[in-house]
């Protein structure tokens, strides 16, 4: 386990620049955030945005040009057998196209040096017990993502990296994967560490998330926190609708919708809006803040940040 | 490491490219064998045989397969092996499946050892079943086998062609791992190791012809490159003596441990090259 108190996963001011001749290309830029034991933590972006190359960085596939990993308070680059103690399912799960399902995992679990135990049972548990003598080249798009699911958990790792582990799926692989990242976290202890453009598949899973646009990290928060910091409002069911709308409107953007009004205001204001709508003789029936999804927010704020690429 | 290998054989001791390349070689001798000895029973046998009067000559007939290895066509084979066992993991994109669970370096050495030994295991098969069918030729087609020819002799005989064949296939092995490092590609390497390998044959064999143009150039190119030091280690082995190739200034000749010396190095700086490419290499 990781040192009492200690993230299991820290990345401090990580870049990331592809030499190109045409000038460097900025991948990443100053990332920092840290992951607890036992959370699940998204990380979200749309495509392009150095997800992919983070992840790359973390796993040890890609150097960094600038900043630290630390994965169990270990340096990654001093140490990178610390990786041992990860498992992850970066691209869909790439195999050896030519090898049965099972033999891929016969490689990989010689490769980390153990493991071979575990392989009949995730195979079960990811269901491919059937199809494990099949080629892998024959199997689909959604086998071939539970079969990296299954290669992931190998070594039975505490952290759990998955970048885009639903792509490909079907709705019904999407809800099986949904149960099984929940399971991960909370019947086994692992941390997982998941990137997704899917954002309702976040808001479902996990407990943080981290925005990264154009390189850089721009929200951190949970994500109750970032639905609630970014409120688009209040909205107010009031009569008589005018004369709520003549009250409100000298202090705050107010928008009329038939018999309610959306004003742009912070939750902390609801009192303050309260107050005087009563002063001015309005009845109120309802004050509450607009309900958004992390959609909602993730385009607010990505479409909202400067285009400084 | 002994994980590592077992990995990098459970990959490929079934891999078509390991059929193709590999195993090819006694598969393919034991289907030709069979074939001229079936077409010798049909002349009628006891035909001219293999025209070697002496234990020596029947010996070195026998074991002929060893030059296979250190041909240009043998090493072209050899080279497309090692470029699918370096350069298939890109392909494939199966990089970022196995590096962050094991040193990169243990990765290539593992690659390495099984490229290598499989070649090995496949050459050796090869040699002894051509051996074997040499003698088994003579016994149906009653051609006579000359007398005093012993296991030890044999066996000898067997372990010179080897280490003739030795430098040229580590050599192509070093120059194709190379090559499908920095290209990324089993045709990349392939190629690469194709131009290289034939423009190495080229020069060594056309630079007498080029001499008086550049002769210190020339010379110069000649000592330094591993073509000639190939051929010579080679030579020494099987005649005991340094190869000699007249030039126009004279004849061009050095000791075999110099030879030795330069093999070694081209062989180890290519290797060594190879391991640093990959440790620093960025897998996207």
């Amino acid at each position: 386990m990781s040192e009492a108190g200690a993230p299991v996963l820290e990345l401090a001011n990580l870049s990331k620049t592809y030499a190109r001749r045409s000038g460097g290309v900025k991948a990443v830029r100053d990332v920092s955030l840290g992951v607890g034991a036992g959370e699940v933590y998204g990380f979200l972006g749309p495509n392009g945005a150095g997800k992919s190359t983070t992840i790359r960085i973390l796993i040890g596939l890609i150097a960094p040009t600038a900043g630290t990993v630390k994965l169990f308070g270990r340096d990654l680059a001093a140490e990178p057998s610390v990786l041992r103690r990860v498992g992850s399912l970066v691209d869909g799960g790439a195999f050896y196209p030519f090898l049965s399902g099972r033999r891929n995992l016969e490689v990989l679990a010689r490769t980390h040096g153990g493991g071979g135990e575990r392989i009949d049972a995730l195979l079960d548990q990811v269901g491919l017990a059937t199809d494990a003598k099949r080629k892998v080249k024959g199997y689909s798009t959604g086998m071939r993502q539970r079969l990296g699911v299954a290669a992931a958990l190998l070594n039975d790792p505490e952290m759990v990296i998955l970048d885009e582990p639903v792509n490909g799926l079907d709705v019904a692989g999407i809800q099986e994967m949904r149960r099984l990242i929940r399971s991960l976290a909370a019947d086994h202890g692992k941390t997982v560490f998941l990137s997704s453009h899917l954002l309702s598949e976040v808001q479902q899973v996990c407990d943080r998330v981290a925005i990264i646009h154009k390189g850089e990290v721009v929200r951190e928060s949970t994500v109750a926190g970032l639905l609630d910091q970014d409120s688009a409002g209040l909205r107010i069911e009031a009569t008589p609708v005018e004369a709520a709308a003549a009250a409100l409107s000298p202090h705050w953007p107010v928008q009329r919708h038939g018999e309610t009004l959306t004003i742009v205001a912070a939750r902390a204001e609801a009192p303050e809006i309260a107050r005087r709508l009563i002063e001015a003789g309005v009845q109120l029936f309802e004050l509450a803040p607009v309900q958004r999804n992390l959609e909602d927010v993730f385009l607010a704020i990505t479409q909202a940040e400067p285009a400084d690429a | 490491m002994r994980d590592a290998i077992a990995a990098e054989l459970l990959k490929f001791r079934d891999h078509r490219a390991t059929w193709g390349l590999v195993w090819i070689w006694p598969l393919g001798l034991i289907v030709i064998w069979l074939l001229a000895i079936g077409v010798d029973l049909a002349n009628g046998g006891g035909g001219e045989g293999k025209g070697a009067a002496s234990a020596a000559g029947w010996i070195a007939d026998s074991v002929g397969f060893w030059n296979v290895p250190a041909h240009p066509i043998g090493r072209y084979l050899i080279g497309a092996f090692v470029a699918v066992v370096f350069a298939g993991e890109y392909g494939w994109n199966t990089w970022k499946l196995v590096v962050p669970h094991r040193a990169r370096s243990s990765l290539i050495a593992a690659k390495y050892a099984v490229a290598l030994a499989l070649l090995a295991i496949g050459f050796t098969l090869a040699a002894l079943l051509f051996s074997g069918f040499g003698w088994l030729e003579d016994v149906v087609t009653g051609d006579p086998i000359p007398a005093g020819i012993t296991a030890a002799a044999l066996f000898n005989a067997h372990a010179v062609g080897a280490l003739a064949a030795a430098a040229p296939v580590l050599l192509t092995a070093a120059y194709v791992s190379l090559a499908a490092i920095l290209t990324r590609s089993t045709v990349g390497a392939l190629v690469i190791g194709l131009v290289i390998t034939t423009l190495e044959q080229l020069f060594r064999s056309f630079a007498p012809m080029l001499e008086p143009f550049a002769p210190g150039l020339v010379g110069t190119l000649y000592q330094a490159l591993p073509g000639y030091h190939l051929a010579n280690l080679g030579h020494w082995l099987e005649a005991g003596r340094a190869l000699a190739i007249p030039f126009p200034s004279g004849p061009f000749s050095m000791s075999p441990a110099a030879s030795l010396a330069i093999a070694a190095a081209w062989i180890a700086a290519l290797t060594a090259l190879t391991f640093r490419s990959f440790r620093r290499q960025d897998i996207n």
